[in-house]
C-alpha cells in the first residue's frame, strides 16, 4: 500500500502540472491504459494511472517530479502500437505519460520537404493536414493510421511508399532527458540553426537513432522528411498460387530493390493475411486447430486470391516508370507462374488507389478472424534478402505455429537489403488455452530465431527481455553497452525501466 | 511555418467545446471521432454486421443502444475494438456520442 500512496502522491503533483482533468488515477488506469490485445490478464502489466501534458515544459516539470517522487514513467504518444503492447508498459509499477495532448504540427516545409511534429500528430491527422492545404508532400504510414507518426517512426515501424523504412527518414529530435533537460540533436543543437531537418548528423556524434526504441530521453518533438508527391504511380500486383513459389519472387526482387529500381517495400503477403481481411476463420473452416492445408487450398481458389500476394509499386516520372515496369515484368518472366496485373496513377487524380497511404483502419479487422475477443501478438524477424532463407524461416516459423495450433499470419516486407517477416499469432482473447499456447509458442519463436541467427526487429513489451537476451555477442555487450549509458544518462531510471531490455541500475532486479 | 488546420482544428473545437461546458453534436463528433471504423462501410461495421442482423451493426442507425452502453464499451473496448481513453476522447465528448447514439433513430 505504501507503493500505492507513492504513486497516488506522484500523480496529485502531476495535477498541480496539467490540471486534474489531465491525469489519470488507478482504478481508471487499469483499463484505459491496458494492452487492449493482451496475451494474458492485461491487468497485471497495467499501469498505476496516467498523467498528459500538454506542453514540453510541463514534460520537463512531470519528469523532475518523478524523479523526486522515485515514481518511474512509461511515454507513450498516441498508445496505438497494437500488437506489441499498444499503451501498456513493460512493468506495471510506473505512470504513463501519455503525449497525445502534443499534437501539433509545428511546421511543413513545401519547398525542402519536411514536417516538424509533435508525438501526438496522427497519421491521420497528417494527412488530412496535407490534403486540406493541397501541399504536394506525401507521407508513408503503416497498414493502419490510428497510431503516431512520431512513434510509429521512433518504433521504426514500416509503410509502403519509398519513404516506408520510416526511421531513416527522421532528420532531428528534441528531447526530454531523463533528469529533465532539454536537447536537440543533429544541427538542433545549434541554436538558431537553419539547417535542423535537413542535415541529419550534426557535429560529433550523432544520437538521433539512439533515441529510437530506447529509454535515453522522452523525444517531444521530430524532423520527418516527406516525399515530394510522384508524377504518375504504377501498381503491378501479382497472386503466387503456390507456396513453393515464394523465394523466386524474393530472389527477382533483389537485384530490383538493390539497385534502387524499386525504391517502395513490396510485401509478401500469405493467403491468410489477405482471408482475414474478408471473413472470419468459421467462414472457411469450423474444426479446431490450424485449417487444413486442402481447405486452406479450396477457400484460397474460392476467394481468388494467391497463396502468397503482393504489389511492385513505382512512384516517380511516368517515362521512367515505364521503363522500370518493363524491367520488372521482365525479372519476374519465367521465373514464377503468375503475370503482374497492371494499373496505373497520374497526379490530379483521386488518391484512392495511388499508392500514397489513406486513413484506414481496416487493417485491425483482421484481429476478429477467431471471433470472440480478437488479440494479436506480433512476431517479426528479420530475414536475409533471399529466396532460400526466407524459405527456411517460413517455413520453420510456419511449423511452431501450426504446431502451436495456431493459423500461420505472416509476410515478408522487402527493404532495401533485407526482409521484415512479421507474422501474427492471433488468438481470441476470451480462451485460457488459446492465450496459454500463445504464451507459451512466443519464447520458442525468439529462442528458435536466435539460434538460425534471425533477430527481431521489434517485439511485444513483454518479450523486451527475452530479445534483448538473443542480441548475445561477446556475452550481451550490447545490453551492457546501453545500460552503461542508461545509468549515465538517467541515474534514477525515470524513464521507461526495462524498455527493450534495458533496466536502469534501481530496475535491474525486475529482469525477466 | 503553417500551423495545424482542418482535420486537427475540428478535432480540438469539439473537444474544446465540450470542456467548456458548449453544446456539442453529437452527430459531428460521432463523424469526426468514431466513423474512421462505425461508418457503414468501416470495417467496425463489416465485424459487426457477423454478429447482428441487417441495420443494427450501423451504430448510427442502430436502436436499443443506451448511453451508458455505449460509455462503457469506449472506455473499456469490446470484442476487437480497443479502448480509448479520456486523454484520447474526454468525457463531455464522449457523453455528447453517447446521447447521439441514444436518441431516436
Amino acid at each position: 500500500m505504501a507503493a500505492a500512496g507513492k504513486f497516488e502522491q506522484a500523480l496529485r503533483a502531476f495535477a498541480r502540472i496539467v490540471g486534474a482533468e489531465h491525469v489519470t488515477h488507478a482504478a481508471e488506469a487499469l483499463y484505459e491504459y491496458a494492452d487492449a490485445m493482451a496475451p494474458r490478464d492485461p491487468a497485471s502489466y497495467a499501469p498505476r494511472g496516467a498523467v498528459a501534458p500538454a506542453s514540453v515544459e510541463e514534460v520537463q516539470a512531470i519528469v523532475r517530479l518523478a524523479g523526486e517522487h522515485g515514481v518511474p514513467l512509461w511515454p507513450i504518444s498516441r498508445g496505438k502500437n497494437f500488437g506489441y503492447g499498444g499503451s501498456a508498459p513493460r512493468i506495471p509499477d510506473i505512470i504513463t505519460l501519455d503525449l497525445i495532448r502534443m499534437n501539433r504540427i509545428l511546421e511543413v516545409n513545401v519547398e525542402h520537404g519536411y514536417a516538424l511534429l509533435e508525438p501526438g500528430v496522427g497519421f491521420d491527422d497528417l494527412f488530412e493536414y496535407l490534403t486540406a492545404n493541397k501541399i504536394p508532400l506525401w507521407m508513408s504510414a503503416p497498414a493502419h493510421t490510428w497510431g503516431s507518426v512520431v512513434g510509429n517512426a521512433l518504433e521504426r515501424g514500416v509503410g509502403y511508399t519509398p519513404y516506408g523504412e520510416h526511421a531513416s527518414k527522421i532528420c532531428g529530435l528534441e528531447v526530454v532527458t531523463g533528469t529533465g533537460e532539454l536537447l536537440r540533436t543533429g544541427m538542433g543543437a545549434l541554436a538558431g540553426s537553419k539547417t535542423w531537418q535537413a542535415f541529419p548528423y550534426g557535429f560529433g556524434p550523432a544520437w538521433d537513432t539512439a533515441f529510437m526504441q530506447s529509454n535515453f530521453g522522452i523525444v517531444t518533438k521530430m524532423g520527418l522528411w516527406l516525399m515530394p508527391e510522384p508524377e504518375n504511380t504504377v501498381s503491378l500486383s501479382m497472386a503466387l498460387e503456390k507456396a513453393e513459389e515464394l523465394p523466386a519472387a524474393i530472389d527477382a526482387l533483389r537485384p530490383l530493390k538493390l539497385d534502387g529500381t524499386v525504391q517502395a517495400n513490396p510485401s509478401f503477403g500469405n493467403v491468410i493475411r489477405t482471408l482475414a481481411t474478408r471473413a472470419t476463420r468459421s467462414e472457411y473452416y469450423q474444426g479446431t486447430g490450424p485449417i487444413p492445408a486442402d481447405v486452406l487450398e479450396k477457400a484460397r481458389i474460392k476467394a481468388g486470391v494467391g497463396h502468397w500476394n503482393f504489389a511492385v509499386r513505382l512512384f516517380g516520372d511516368r517515362k521512367i516508370n515505364a521503363i522500370n515496369a518493363d524491367k520488372v515484368k521482365a525479372a519476374f518472366r519465367g521465373k514464377v507462374s503468375a503475370e503482374f496485373q497492371q494499373s496505373e496513377w497520374n497526379r490530379g487524380e483521386p488518391l484512392r488507389n495511388s499508392g500514397s497511404p489513406m486513413p484506414s483502419l481496416g487493417a485491425l479487422g483482421v484481429v476478429d478472424w477467431l471471433g470472440g475477443k480478437g488479440g494479436h501478438l506480433t512476431f517479426s524477424p528479420v530475414s536475409p534478402f533471399s529466396g532460400a532463407e526466407a524459405w527456411k524461416q517460413y517455413t520453420l516459423i510456419r511449423g511452431m505455429f501450426e504446431d502451436a495450433g495456431f493459423d500461420y499470419y505472416g509476410g515478408f516486407t522487402a527493404g532495401q537489403r533485407y526482409l521484415n517477416h512479421i507474422t501474427m499469432i492471433l488468438f481470441d482473447r476470451s480462451q485460457p488455452d488459446m492465450l496459454e499456447r500463445a504464451n507459451k509458442l512466443f519464447p520458442q519463436l525468439i529462442s528458435t530465431a536466435a539460434k538460425n541467427g534471425w533477430g527481431e526487429y521489434r517485439t511485444h513489451v513483454l518479450w523486451y527481455d527475452e530479445v534483448a537476451g538473443s542480441y548475445d555477442y561477446n556475452h550481451g555487450a550490447m545490453r551492457r553497452w546501453n545500460e552503461a549509458v542508461k545509468d549515465a544518462v538517467d541515474p534514477k531510471g525515470v524513464i521507461a525501466p526495462g524498455k527493450m531490455g534495458i533496466w536502469p541500475k534501481a530496475y535491474r532486479k525486475d529482469r525477466a | 511555418m503553417k500551423l495545424a488546420t482542418g482535420w486537427l482544428a475540428l478535432l480540438a473545437a469539439i473537444s474544446g467545446a465540450a470542456q467548456a461546458g458548449s453544446p456539442v453534436s453529437g452527430k459531428d463528433a460521432f463523424e469526426a471521432r468514431c466513423s474512421a471504423c462505425h461508418a457503414e462501410s468501416g470495417w467496425a461495421t463489416r465485424v459487426l454486421k457477423r454478429r447482428l442482423p441487417g441495420d443494427q451493426a450501423v451504430l448510427a442507425r442502430r436502436t436499443g443502444l443506451t448511453g451508458a452502453f455505449v460509455k462503457v464499451v469506449v472506455r473499456h473496448g469490446t470484442g476487437s475494438m480497443p479502448q480509448i481513453r479520456k486523454a484520447e476522447l474526454d468525457d463531455g465528448t464522449l457523453d455528447a456520442i453517447a446521447r447521439y447514439l441514444e436518441g431516436p433513430k
